[in-house]
């Protein structure tokens, strides 16, 4: 028995990592935008551009001043859903990650991600109103989360680049009891151009 | 040898089937650590007010929610028809908005027409007594007033599996947590 289990735990292992981590990018239908994807058999992540005008828009309505809202729209903002898609799986799992873990690298110079936290600093020594904070956070991908599986969220990253920059993501994530990490290569933030989007968020 | 090959085409079909039908699949995760649901009182967009205690000994479905976020809209219809089957059962939905007026709510709830309660945390102070990190969060409080399930990102709310599991702990009260079947 123990002859014939040990190739199928090889083929196992094989077909483990070769469904480990699946790459994907094109046009996202919806946006008609870019995206970059990445996902394995626990987890998925999506990164769809935005364009600056859309997100000025967005955070105009929400009550920030034309130029705060321009501020964030020239900061490289992208549409993020990372799931939790272990909960089909023979062994389901938790996924928990903390942006402040992932590296961007510009022109060969690593720097983090601009989180909440960092735009809370500043809104609160700009004086923004408690809801015009309120719905920015919100908007915001979390820093920090913990996803059972079946569990997502949906929400704007923002790497704290110029429009249209070209950078590395590394990505950090913990499921199935270790720390994973992947790097997509030649992301590129979106440029400043004049579309109308197909959908508004 | 055909044997082995059998066996890893098994393994190799079981692997591959995984990933396909992740998406379709329900989950309603249980708090390993239920906690006391802090209690709130907040006017409701229809300008009614909604106090979480007032619904003791009925099992709540808290969704917190905003009328900008994508998943939050997905949900919607979902939970509506989930609210149209158990709304004379013992359940309760409370649908929390964070951060919108009344006018942006109702504006939503024309082209989203929604019956259960909206009530309004305008100001943010309700969802920060709750451990929420992202829109939509939903919590499941138990006839006892402890939250003992948490979903984050929207769910097919009206999946018979789900209404199950708040029918079974309408029944059950103040016991156990109840698991979805799988």
């Amino acid at each position: 028995m123990r002859n014939y289990l040990l190739p199928v735990i090889g083929l196992w292992t094989v077909c483990q990592s070769s469904v480990a981590v699946e790459r994907q990018t094109g046009v996202d239908e919806q946006s008609q935008l870019p995206y970059w994807q990445i996902s394995d058999q626990g987890m998925s992540l999506r990164l769809v551009q935005r364009l600056p005008a859309q997100t000025r828009g967005f955070f105009l309505a929400r009550g920030f001043t034309a130029e705060q809202a321009e501020r964030i729209a020239q900061s490289c903002v992208f549409q993020t859903v990372f799931k939790n898609v272990s909960h089909d799986t023979a062994s389901p799992s938790p996924l928990s990650y903390d942006l402040r873990d992932w590296v961007v690298t510009y022109a060969g110079q690593p720097q983090g991600m601009k989180v909440r936290e960092d735009w809370a600093k500043e809104w609160q020594a700009e004086k923004v109103s408690k809801p015009v904070q309120l719905a920015f956070e919100w908007s915001l991908y979390p820093t920090q989360q913990e996803y059972k599986p079946g569990d997502y969220n949906w929400g704007m990253s923002i790497f704290n680049l110029m429009p249209d920059a070209e950078f590395d993501l590394k990505i950090v994530w913990r499921q199935f009891g270790e720390t994973r990490h992947e790097t997509i290569e030649k992301m590129k933030c979106a440029a400043d151009i004049e579309l109308p989007p197909a959908e508004p968020f | 040898m055909k044997r082995i090959l059998l066996l890893s085409l098994f393994v190799l079909t079981v692997a591959g089937g995984t990933q396909a039908s992740a998406a379709d699949k329900q989950t309603l995760p249980v708090l390993a650590n239920p906690f006391p649901a802090p209690d709130f009182e907040l006017k409701g967009e229809d300008g009614d007010t909604y106090r979480l205690s007032d619904y003791r000994g009925q099992v709540v479905v808290m969704n917190f929610w905003a009328t900008w976020c994508p998943p939050c809209r997905e949900e919607m219809p979902a939970m509506e028809r989930l609210w149209g089957k158990v709304k004379d059962k013992g359940i309760v939905i409370l649908a929390v908005n964070v951060g919108e007026d009344a006018d942006t709510i109702f504006e939503f709830t024309g082209h989203y027409p929604v019956s259960f309660p909206l009530p309004m945390d305008q100001d943010g102070k309700v969802i920060a007594d709750y451990p929420v990190k992202g829109l939509p969060t939903t919590y499941i409080v138990d006839p006892a007033g402890r939250v003992t399930h948490r979903a984050v990102g929207s769910r097919a709310w009206d999946d018979p599996k789900l209404i199950a599991v708040l029918m079974r702990m309408r029944a059950q009260g103040a016991g156990g947590p109840v698991r979805l079947e799988p």
